[in-house]
């Protein structure tokens, strides 16, 4: 009996010491866990918050090297002057008083996937034993484009008050010029809102003249009936929307904008560059060989890469073609935070991961309209899929849409970093 | 010889004890992650902040009853309609039980009676 219970138990023990190997190491299993998190953005905060909140027996680091999140989300409200930048500017110590998160204020620079460690610029090395990178997008160059010049406004911060200067400087009757860049791009409504909110800010300054919406795309990419509706009734004495045009090249000495049908000449220029992944997804070897992939391929079971083991993308870099959003950022970040729960448990992850988007858009400086979709792992094609009858704009811009954007705002912000 | 096959022995029963703690410890409830979907609207845990509705406290019955009304019945105006046609009558029924009993359910899915305390731990870090 003793022997035979002995057997058993040095059997288990080596099927234990064997799991060891795979999927977790020793570690792993006999001290806490370590998540590693790259880019406190609405994905990589939540993920840290979730991760702690769920399990604070894992230990979660971010590393961002700024000392606040200036969100995108309400940006153009800035822009027109309704909000400050102190409304979207979001802190990150909740993160680390109430979730017990470490910060480590530095840039993350190096990955080692093999060695499974993080270098920053300040020369510390962050061991890991999963690594999440939420990096956001990194912007395609243009030639003559200088961003510091002709502001893209597509990372909030500087850039937004560039901007908001950029739209007071237009001369009264003069022309603002706006570029969309190919999906998928971060915010698809994001760019026809930006246009709407130009307009309405040059007419009720009386100084309209026109807004030129360049699109990339051979239509308006989300809330088509919104934002034709938008530019052909309510701006249709300001903006020009014109599809399939794409920006070249750009002369701002003399101000002048080159597109596929041509050369605009224009008073102010908002460029909105074709995106990617943040650069640290490139530079972790996660895009592969083809220098034509742009996101980074991961399972959205758990969003690990699927070219390098135990490194994770969420957020925009990720490439399972969910939409690029806070709203999104947070809802995969979720998934990915219970995946890793389970992981570090031995369990596989949730094997049908619901994700859901839901994003406001204001119209004019009192209404507002929405759009939704809510996603669900399709296991026969491996991928997200959006669940019948979800996708949905509103019917019309309303009052009340508007009311509702800062209670979904509010909510968002303090369910991702707080 | 003996001594250090019981160490051994000893030290494989301490790990897969380890294991074992630390898998029941991170073994999350049914609906959890369903219902952390519904809080970039409502709130971490159902605790909303600003003028959208709170989730938190509410019966099963009544969360699991709007929301399959709505998805019977999609107004187009109502942005909660679509969020509620995207989930199955058996999610709903989950998410609706994980806030009406404040997380704490098993990994079947089954409420865990108020009176017990062992699963304290957990229900503090839903209340944070």
């Amino acid at each position: 009996m003793f022997s035979h219970n002995r057997r058993k138990l040095l059997q288990a023990s080596g099927v234990l010491l064997a799991a060891g190997a795979f999927p977790l190491s020793l570690r792993a299993q006999l001290a806490a866990p370590r998540v590693v998190v790259i880019g406190g953005g609405f994905a990589g905060a939540t993920l840290a918050k979730y991760v702690r909140m769920w399990n604070p027996k894992i230990q979660v680091t971010l590393i961002e090297p700024n000392p606040t999140h200036v969100s995108c989300i309400l940006s153009n409200l800035v822009m027109t002057g309704a909000m400050a930048m102190t409304d979207i500017t979001i802190r990150y110590d909740n993160l680390r008083t109430k979730y017990g998160v470490t910060i480590v204020a530095d840039r993350a620079i190096g990955i080692d996937p093999v060695n499974r460690k993080v270098s920053t610029q300040n020369g510390t090395v962050i061991p890991y034993d999963k690594l999440v990178l939420a990096p956001g997008i990194d912007f395609d160059a243009i030639p003559g484009l200088d961003p510091a010049v002709v502001p893209h406004a597509w990372q909030a911060g500087p850039q937004t008050l560039a901007l908001k200067g950029l739209v007071q400087s237009v001369p009264a009757g003069g022309t603002f010029l706006m570029s969309i860049p190919k999906a998928p791009y971060r915010c698809p409504p994001g760019p026809y809102e930006r246009a709407c909110l130009v307009a309405d800010t040059l007419l009720r300054n009386r100084r309209a003249g026109k807004v030129i919406v360049l699109d990339a795309n051979t239509d308006v990419v989300a809330e088509p009936h919104t934002f034709h509706t938008a530019f052909q009734t309510t701006y249709a004495s300001v903006i020009e929307y014109h599809p399939s045009t794409t920006v070249d090249s750009v002369d701002w000495a003399n101000k002048t904008i080159n597109t596929n049908w041509g050369p605009i000449r224009v008073d102010a220029a908002n460029i909105i560059p074709g995106q990617r992944a943040g650069k640290v997804v490139a530079s972790a070897g996660l895009l592969g060989r083809d220098p034509a992939t742009r996101w980074a391929s991961v399972n959205p079971l758990n969003y690990e890469s699927t070219l390098v083991p135990n490194v994770h993308v969420i957020g925009d870099s990720q490439g399972t073609g969910q939409p690029k959003s806070g709203h999104m950022a947070n809802s995969e970040a979720k998934v990915c935070a219970d995946a890793l729960i389970r992981y570090f448990a031995g369990e596989a992850p949730d094997p049908a991961p619901m994700t859901n988007s839901a994003c406001y858009s204001p119209i004019t400086a009192k209404t507002a309209s929405w759009l939704t979709v809510v996603f669900g792992y399709d296991a026969a094609t491996g991928l997200m899929k959006p669940v019948p009858n979800t996708l949905a704009e509103a019917p019309s811009p309303s009052s009340e849409h508007y009311k509702d954007m800062f209670g979904w705002a509010k909510n968002l912000f303090a369910d991702s970093f707080s | 010889m003996m001594k250090s096959h019981r160490k051994y022995l000893a030290g494989a029963g301490a790990l897969a004890l380890l294991l074992a703690a630390a898998a029941a410890d991170a073994a999350p409830p049914a609906g959890r992650l369903l219902a952390a979907q519904c809080a970039q609207c409502h709130g971490t845990n159902g605790q909303a902040v600003g003028g959208m509705e709170k989730l938190a406290g509410e019966s099963e019955s009544e969360i699991y009853g709007e929301l399959i009304k709505m998805k019977a019945n999609i107004k187009p105006n109502e942005i909660m309609h679509r969020q509620a046609a995207g989930y199955t009558d058996a999610q709903i029924r989950l998410m609706a039980r994980y806030y009406a009993t404040g997380g704490k359910t098993t990994a079947t899915g089954t409420p865990t009676p108020s009176s017990n305390t062992g699963d304290s731990r957990r229900r503090k870090s839903h209340d944070d």
